[in-house]
């Protein structure tokens, strides 16, 4: 695509979502919200994914990064805008004292014991009644900005910039060739110097750090946090379909993937009470079996076919 | 090579382990080795799976889950009693099995590892929450009298229908033995999960035998869904955990061993049933699988280094 046109594009889709509030009403301000954090936590799996490691532990993070930021604010009386920054650098110190050890792992072993931990942290939470609250969790004083709907559309904003601007930053320096590097190939990455440990660190305790800053965001804008609502495998199951439906190794593809996918959902939900997550299961099957590259593949496919047939 | 005496070593430790925790609380043990059989019952097909097709089946609990709603309702239409339909049951999910390694597994075996592990994670996902669409997430169940029969012995009082779940992994576990190393299809099949090049040049129909173990591991998940379903309530979500445990009992006996998940199951099972045997620490028995998959897994990664 012509980069004037893209850049152009992108101001355009920034100013719409900042200027949001004033042009749309509540319920939906409260759907972009949601569509916002899936998306950023869709771009920090696959930012995660650039570099082969698949991680089934993104609701464990996500949960830690919930807690933090209730906990802060109630147990350490951090106000509400300083514990959201806490529980990015919770998150991120957990996950790199995890990291030390699984990010040794590879393949079907690492992603098991990301699932394996996003458990234990759960099971932990909800195990230290006096401290957590235990299964009933933890209440707020108030909603963070006093429950203000547009307020909050531009917190989850931010924390969706966040995602973005280190994807960006994930795409366009060293760190993409290191990535795309292990992902391709461990044993050549190694002979031309690519220090592989230290590069799946980096990746991982960035993305840990930005889901537990959405999660921070998330709790604080219901001003709650239970085990069973932070914890949910769906922080987990959505962001992966959304990705992988949109297409992997990139930024646009996600987002694109979240967009489809999270207002589907919405209208789904209202339309099946039970089960409408049928359809991300569903699609999870057909996006791998079929296509692979996901939507943004085969439009580039569709747009070079030539190229492609060569290659 | 130092293998034997450290494995007999630990057998050791174990029976002793086992004979203190009989003589302070006998029932901590029996509902230990209870739960273990339904631990193995479960793994022991995913072992196959994993052991001859090579595939991690995370849509594994999934299928016994659905496998246990398609007894429930053929037990609420007929009246039959769900050990009865055991078999028939079976017979469907092999089926099922059959069907579904034709449509999607067999196209990602070619596929990356992690594409395979996706689809099957795809796949449970698309069980579960198809069965909660049709049939919501309301709990499920079928009161039997023989489940509650108990025993009694002295002071002791237990029950015993769990012992049922024991047999059927001692069953499956043997009886898969005999199959893979006395029946034709059986040797073919593990000549396969060796090496399917080398089999497939002996002459052996690699695509078709692959078929055919996953829908024989679909039907022992099967016959476990309707012995599940006399014991506990059901609901869309209750396959998900055994799913996780089978990889973890799998892992830890080693791959293609499948006695050894019943070793396996046998250490989570009675370390669960410990804990759960104090008060305080009850709400941590979940924990113990989880930690045990961790330190099995970094465990293993340690060694492989060294080889």
């Amino acid at each position: 695509m012509n980069r004037n046109l893209s850049r152009a594009l992108a101001a355009l889709a920034l100013s719409a979502a900042v200027a949001l509030p004033a042009l749309a009403g509540a319920y939906p301000l409260q759907v972009a919200r949601n569509v916002m954090i899936y998306m950023a936590l869709a771009v920090t799996w696959d930012m995660l994914l650039r570099s082969g490691q698949i991680s089934f532990g993104i609701a464990g993070l996500f949960g830690l990064g919930a807690y933090a930021a209730v906990l802060g604010v109630l147990r350490a009386g951090m106000p509400a805008w300083l514990s959201i920054p806490f529980a990015a650098l919770f998150s991120g110190l957990v996950a790199l004292l995890i990291g030390f050890f699984i990010l040794r792992l590879r393949a079907m072993y690492f992603s098991i014991v990301t699932l394996a931990l996003a458990e234990i942290f759960r099971i932990v939470i909800h195990n230290l009644h006096d401290f957590t609250g235990g299964p009933e969790g933890v209440v707020l004083q108030g909603v963070i900005a006093g429950g203000d709907a547009g307020k909050l559309y531009w917190l989850a904003l931010a924390g969706l910039a966040a995602a973005l601007a280190a994807s960006w930053w994930f795409e366009n320096s060293r760190i993409h060739f290191a990535l795309t590097a292990i992902r391709n190939n461990e044993t050549s990455a190694k002979s031309s110097g690519v220090d592989i440990f230290r590069w799946l660190l980096v990746a991982f305790v960035v993305t840990s750090s930005i889901q537990g800053l959405l999660g921070g965001i998330y709790a604080h804008s219901f001003g709650f946090a239970t085990p069973e609502s932070v914890f949910d495998a769906n922080f987990t199951l959505l962001p992966l379909a959304m990705a992988l439906l949109g297409g992997i190794h990139s930024t646009v593809g996600p987002v694109l993937g979240a967009v489809l996918l999270g207002l589907a959902a919405e209208w789904l939900k209202l339309k099946l009470p039970y089960g409408h997550l049928v359809v991300y299961g569903v699609i999870i099957i057909v996006v791998i079996l079929f296509m692979p590259q996901g939507l943004l593949g085969m439009a580039r496919k569709a747009a070079r076919p030539a190229e492609r047939r060569t290659a | 090579m130092a293998m034997k005496p450290r494995a007999a070593a630990l057998a050791a430790l174990g029976l002793a382990a086992a004979a203190s925790i009989a003589l302070w609380k006998p029932t901590v043990l029996i509902y230990g080795v209870q739960q273990a059989g339904l631990y193995a019952a479960i793994a022991i097909p995913m072992g196959l799976v994993l052991g001859i097709v090579h595939i991690v089946n995370l849509a594994h609990g999934d299928f016994m889950m659905v496998a246990a709603y398609a007894t429930y309702f053929a037990c609420k239409a007929s009246g039959m009693d769900p050990l009865v339909a055991a078999l028939p049951t079976a017979a469907v999910t092999a089926a099922l099995g059959w069907v579904v390694y034709r449509l999607t597994i067999r196209k990602a075996l070619k596929a990356p590892e992690l594409n395979q592990l996706i689809l099957t994670f795809g796949l449970g996902i698309a069980l579960s929450q198809g069965v909660n669409l049709l049939f919501t997430s309301q709990t499920r169940k079928i009161s039997l009298d023989y489940v509650s029969a108990s025993l009694s012995l002295g002071e002791l009082s237990f029950g015993v229908w769990s012992f049922v779940f024991v047999a059927v992994a001692v069953l499956y576990a043997y009886g898969l033995k005999l199959f893979l190393t006395r029946t034709t299809t059986g040797k073919a099949a593990l000549a396969v999960g060796q090496n399917p090049r080398g089999a497939a040049i002996v002459g052996i129909d690699v695509d078709r035998t692959y078929g055919l173990v996953f829908a024989l591991a679909l039907a022992l998940v099967g016959g476990m869904g309707a012995l599940f379903l006399t014991k506990s309530a059901i609901f869309p979500g209750v396959g998900g955990p055994f799913t996780m445990k089978s990889f973890c009992l799998v892992a830890m006996a080693g791959i293609g061993n499948i006695p050894g998940i019943l070793g396996a199951s046998l250490l989570l099972g009675l370390s669960e049933s410990f804990l759960r045997a104090f008060r305080g620490l009850r709400g941590w028995a979940d924990i113990v699988f989880f930690v045990l998959i961790i330190a099995v897994i970094l465990g293993r990664s340690i060694k492989w280094r060294k080889s």
